[in-house]
C-alpha cells in the first residue's frame, strides 16, 4: 500500500477487517469468482473464520500495514458505520480528523493522501519491483 | 374513480421499473440489483460521526486469534489511519 509505505514515519495506520461485503451466501460478486479473484468465502459465522479470512488476505497480498480483526458483535464497524469500506484519520488527541465517505464510490484514498501531504508534504517512495515469475 | 387509480398503479410501476433500472446500472447487472437491496443497503449507513468528535474505541482481534487490543492503543502521538474493509 502505497500510502502507508510513503508515511509511515509520520503516522500511524490500522486496518480494521469487518464483515465481508460480498459473501458467497449474501450479494455474491462475479469478480470474485474461481475464474478470476479466486475469493470465494461465505460470510464467517464465528471469529476462527473472520481470522482465517484476514490471515489470507494478509499473506496473499503480502500487506504489510497493521491489522485488526472486528471482533463478532462488529463492534469497530457500527462505532464507525464503516461497512462495506471506509477511511478515517483520527489526530493526536483521538478526535476525527478526516472522515471518508462509503465506499465503493466515496472511498477515496487520494484525500488520505492529501490530508497527509498537507500536514507533512508530499512524500513518494518508488512503488516496490514487481516479482518475477518464475 | 378508477381512471385516477388506473394512473396512480401505472405512475408507481414506471417508478419502481426506473428504480430498478437505475440500481441495476449503479450495481453493476440485475442480479447484483438484487443484491444490493437485499444486503447491502441494510448495512450501509452513514454514520453519526463527524470531524472534530471524538474516536470512538472497540476492541480488536490480532491476526493471531488470540491477542487482543483497542483502536485508541495505536493513537498515540501521531495520526493515526484507519483502513476499514474486508477481502470480499
Amino acid at each position: 500500500m502505497q500510502i502507508y509505505d510513503d508515511y509511515k514515519d509520520h503516522a500511524d495506520f490500522l486496518t480494521i477487517y469487518i464483515r465481508e461485503a460480498h459473501p458467497l451466501d449474501e450479494w455474491r460478486m462475479k469478480s470474485n469468482e474461481k475464474d478470476k479473484d479466486d475469493v470465494c468465502y461465505v460470510q464467517p459465522k464465528n471469529l476462527e473464520q473472520r481470522v482465517a479470512i484476514a490471515n489470507d488476505f494478509t499473506q496473499r497480498f503480502k500487506f504489510s500495514v497493521p491489522f485488526g480483526i472486528d471482533e463478532m458483535t462488529n463492534a469497530a464497524n457500527d462505532a464507525y458505520a464503516a461497512w462495506p469500506e471506509r477511511l478515517y484519520i483520527l489526530d493526536e488527541s483521538g478526535r476525527i480528523s478526516y472522515k471518508g465517505g462509503n465506499g465503493p464510490f466515496q472511498y477515496d484514498p487520494k484525500e488520505v493522501r492529501a490530508w497527509l501531504a498537507q500536514r507533512y508534504g508530499e512524500v513518494k517512495h518508488p512503488e516496490p519491483a514487481p516479482e518475477k515469475k518464475s | 374513480m378508477n381512471r385516477i387509480l388506473f394512473w396512480v398503479a401505472i405512475s408507481f410501476g414506471g417508478l419502481v421499473v426506473l428504480a430498478y433500472i437505475g440500481l441495476s446500472i449503479m450495481a453493476g447487472g440485475p442480479r447484483d440489483a438484487i443484491g444490493m437491496v437485499r444486503f447491502a443497503l441494510p448495512h450501509m449507513h452513514r454514520g453519526k460521526l463527524k470531524v472534530g468528535d471524538s474516536a470512538p474505541d472497540a476492541r480488536l482481534v490480532a491476526l493471531d486469534g488470540a491477542t487482543r487490543f483497542h483502536i485508541c492503543e495505536r493513537n498515540h502521538g501521531r495520526p493515526l489511519v484507519l483502513i476499514f474493509g474486508s477481502f470480499t
